[in-house]
């Protein structure tokens, strides 16, 4: 069990009394009542490498693995571009299947290993490498069954009707019945324990590349990125610091040097025809020029033939599901993950690199433009020492998440200190009502306690 | 910094797991591959019988996080070391966690005793009638020696390996039969074991003495390279014996190496043919231990008649045929599980024959397939080469 009491981050690690693996629904429905009626805590775990101390059971009890046995791909509609999953079901495996069974279809991935599930990075508003298309993880969730605490089945989305087994081929959207889902996404497994989640998929269009832009500019990479999101021609526009991006030839203390970008902007591309493909590339080029000519130093490359050319273990950051190297160096690895106001971020990126260079850690700083870009994702990692630099790390991140949260910013994936921090922080109407839904949904607080510092 | 026995063999090792894993889970699937990497994760699922889960055992156990029990034992033991974790896992401590793996063994070993009847093996090995893990009579070679006429000096010592000398001595058998073809100026000594078994499942208090006696034994002979049918020994020379401070200056090949060279030369060259369809296992410590794929391919590739077809799990995504780390012996059942989930991948591809270049392997496939009903040929590519017509230069 003891593999299962911590993660990569400084989050305190807290033995489980079991680990149950289940197969089929029935035995979860079983499980709930009894945990129900012993008051058990149940902590749902995938994989446990959220980067939030989600999977850590605060109060010991049952952790359910879903990671072993329901794994299982039952469905994809290739005629309206969904799959059906189970909880376990992993990134690597969903690329696999797909790929093997409809390689006109894809899915999006985030810079997470291929052991991550699919699931959990949707229900927690996870990333993915078509953000700048289609927002959110969670806004391409199409349905989802769930246990809740009284044992009961629910099912959500066009799936919802009928009283029995639902038909696979009903879980085609989301809307337009209250939008139930908002009782489980984001909540971190502490409303009920999702069963089937459905997912779109999109096309796997034939014209595939892969560019980036090199910013000279700590302020300046932020327009960059809201233009480039704004062009509307990429799937996805990912902007790392270039101390970041060195981790991944060297060790995790990387430093910037005169003269060198200060950021990178990865931005894949794709397109149903050549000259589609073309004339999306005229459109980021000129988009290039433009910020050029208003006095930004800007580069385009071509990010495939630069890994061809110089290291191809930039291709981590191409050919996803990957390990993206410079999160995977070093034994400790936290973050501060937000979304954020776009409009914010040259003062996000000028005062968090102060913070990194202050507390002596390598800036890994990173964000996304969102959905043509209405929003940004911004987020603070640091690779650390887990058994030397813990409390260092903690510090680093404590007045990261002060700054962020002062300007605006959202946190995700919010580990029990930041929620703490959260709570001071947000209208006590929001709070008053985010409690009587918990205790609405999970009477007994069995579903993850202790998460969002719940104390009932 | 975490303190560390000093005295372990595998000090290193045991700090390296502090450095670099996150328990990302990349090593559960093969890079790119997506498909389940792991014998011993697939089978028992717990986080513990997976890459990251020994590590983190490893740290909880030097943190003193974990107290040493019996209950231990299987995370640390149930795991055939093939390391396929070290060729998913994409971390700067990818390339050392198997070493990691057996230096938690060599500290549990200390603890809480050897896996399940692995201490076998090595009681065997030490005593002094016997030398080897299989527990029957030391075999001093000199009747091997005198039926082949073979000299008491020469160039090549041919290490036979304890599972050719005593289990599958049709390898043996077929190797001198080829050397002496080829001409090899070549002589056997009085081997020992060459600890294989020991390091594998941290029973390593008498590893050193095995290896620099067998270095001395090769000294005596005045040979300066040593060829070994073993995959098995073959990793342990050229990467253990170093590792425990046993240093010599011999070179040491695999078979295939060496027949490669003379196939390459043209001395050797095979005339009738083998009609059948051949599938090639790829040792784990033949492959990913040494990174040889290719060799054994070229040398099939050569034999005229054969149809060498690919598992889809091929060269280092191979699957492992379950008989290493200890497994074997010490979770016979499961060996066999593993093995025939090999059978089953030479069975989607229409191989006849299951072939391979190391004895360990040769056996558990071959259980597997006499338990399970294979029907497939399990041979050695030294058995089919002496089975045919071939002709040296």
């Amino acid at each position: 069990m003891y593999p299962y009491s911590y993660d990569a981050t400084e989050a305190k690690a807290h033995m489980p009394d079991f680990i149950v693996i289940p197969q089929e629904r029935a035995q979860l429905i079983d499980l709930v009542k009894f945990c129900n009626q012993y008051i058990i805590p149940i902590v749902p775990y995938i994989s446990g490498n959220n980067i939030g101390g989600l999977c850590i059971p605060e109060r010991g009890g049952i952790i359910v693995d879903f990671g072993k046995k329901m794994n299982k791909i039952l469905h994809v509609n290739e005629e309206t571009m969904y799959a059906v999953l189970e909880p376990g079901v992993t990134f690597g495996q969903l690329k696999q299947y797909l790929d093997e069974n409809y390689p006109n279809l894809r899915y999006s991935y985030p810079f997470a290993p291929p052991s991550a599930g699919v699931v959990g990075n949707v229900l927690l508003s996870g990333m993915n490498s078509m953000s700048a298309k289609i927002g959110s993880m969670a806004d391409s969730i199409n349905g989802l069954e769930v246990i809740t605490a009284d044992g009961e089945i629910v099912r959500i989305g066009s799936c919802f009707y009928g009283d029995g087994e639902s038909d696979l081929d009903s879980w085609y959207c989301r809307y337009p019945m209250p939008d139930l889902m908002g009782l489980f996404v984001n909540w971190q497994g502490m409303t009920g324990l999702v069963t089937k989640c459905a997912v779109q998929l999109w096309q796997n269009l034939p014209y595939q590349k892969h560019s980036a832009a090199l910013v000279f500019g700590m302020r300046e990479v932020a327009k960059v990125l809201r233009e480039i999101g704004k062009s509307e021609v990429v799937d996805d526009a990912t902007m790392f610091c270039i101390e970041s991006i060195k981790m991944m030839f060297e060790d995790y203390k990387t430093k910037k040097f005169p003269g060198e970008p200060d950021f990178a902007v990865l931005m894949p591309i794709s397109a149903k025809t050549e000259k589609m493909l073309e004339a999306k590339e005229e459109i980021l080029e000129n988009t290039l020029k433009k910020l050029n000519e208003e006095g930004i130093k800007v580069i385009g490359i071509d990010l495939g033939e630069f890994s061809q050319l110089f290291s191809l273990r930039t291709r981590c950051a191409i050919d996803l599901p990957s390990v993206v190297l410079p999160i995977y160096v070093s034994s400790g690895l936290t973050w501060f993950g937000s979304y954020a106001p776009a409009h914010k971020l040259e003062e996000l990126i000028e005062k968090t690199d102060e913070i990194y260079h202050k507390h002596n850690f390598s800036p890994m700083i990173y964000g996304k433009t969102m959905k043509s870009g209405h929003y940004a994702v911004f987020r603070l990692m640091a690779n650390y020492n887990k058994y030397e630099e813990q409390e260092e790390v903690k510090e680093l991140m404590n007045e990261i998440a002060e700054v962020c949260i002062d300007a605006g910013c959202i946190p995700y994936k919010t580990p029990i200190w930041l929620t703490e921090k959260l709570r001071r922080k947000i209208n006590p109407g929001w709070l008053n009502l985010f409690e009587k839904v918990k205790k609405m949904m999970d009477p007994n607080n069995i579903f993850n306690p202790g998460r969002w510092n719940f104390n009932y | 910094m975490v303190e560390v026995d000093e005295s372990l063999v595998g000090k290193e090792f045991l700090k390296l797991a502090f450095e670099h894993c996150i328990k990302c889970g990349t090593c559960k699937m093969g890079y790119k591959s997506f498909k389940p990497s792991c014998p011993s994760g697939e089978k028992f699922l717990f986080e513990s019988y997976w890459a990251s889960g020994r590590i983190r055992t490893a740290i909880g156990i030097l943190l003193e996080e974990l107290q040493w029990s019996e209950e231990l034992k299987n995370s640390i033991f149930a795991c055939t070391t093939c390391g396929a974790c070290m060729d998913s896992c994409q971390a700067p401590h990818a390339h050392y966690i198997v070493d990691i793996i057996e230096s938690l063994r060599e500290l549990a070993v200390q603890n809480i005793g050897p896996g399940p009847n692995q201490e076998n093996l090595v009681e065997r090995t030490n005593n002094p009638e016997m030398w080897n893990p299989y527990g029957v009579p030391n075999s001093t070679n000199a009747e091997l020696k005198e039926k082949y006429n073979l000299p008491d000096k020469a160039e090549w010592v041919y290490y036979i390996g304890c599972t050719s000398n005593y289990r599958q001595t049709k390898i043996r058998d077929a190797t001198i039969r080829l050397l002496k073809r080829a001409g090899i100026n070549f002589t056997l000594i009085d081997e020992h074991c060459c600890t294989s078994p020991m390091l594998r499942t941290g029973q390593i208090s008498s590893a050193r003495d095995f290896m620099n006696y067998n270095i001395e034994k090769i000294k005596e002979v005045g040979a300066d390279k040593l060829v070994t049918s073993c995959a098995g020994c073959y990793r342990t020379f050229i990467k253990d014996f170093e590792k425990h401070g046993a240093n010599f200056d011999f070179e040491v090949y695999h078979t295939v190496e060496l027949l490669k060279d003379l196939l390459d030369s043209g001395k050797m060259k095979i005339k009738s043919k083998y009609n059948k369809t051949i599938t090639y296992h790829d040792p784990c410590h033949l492959g990913r231990h040494m990174g040889i794929y290719e060799i054994p391919r070229e040398i099939y590739k050569q034999i005229p008649g054969v149809k060498l077809v690919e598992m889809k799990r091929n060269r280092n995504f191979a699957w492992c045929c379950g008989a290493g780390g200890g497994v074997k012996i010490g979770y016979p059942e499961w060996a066999l599980e593993v093995s025939n989930e090999r059978l089953a991948h030479a069975r989607e591809v229409g191989a006849e024959v299951i072939s391979s270049v190391c004895p360990f392997c040769r056996t558990n496939l071959s259980d597997a397939n006499e338990n399970y009903n294979g029907g497939f040929e399990i041979l050695d590519l030294l058995e089919i080469l002496d089975t045919l017509d071939i002709e040296f230069k």
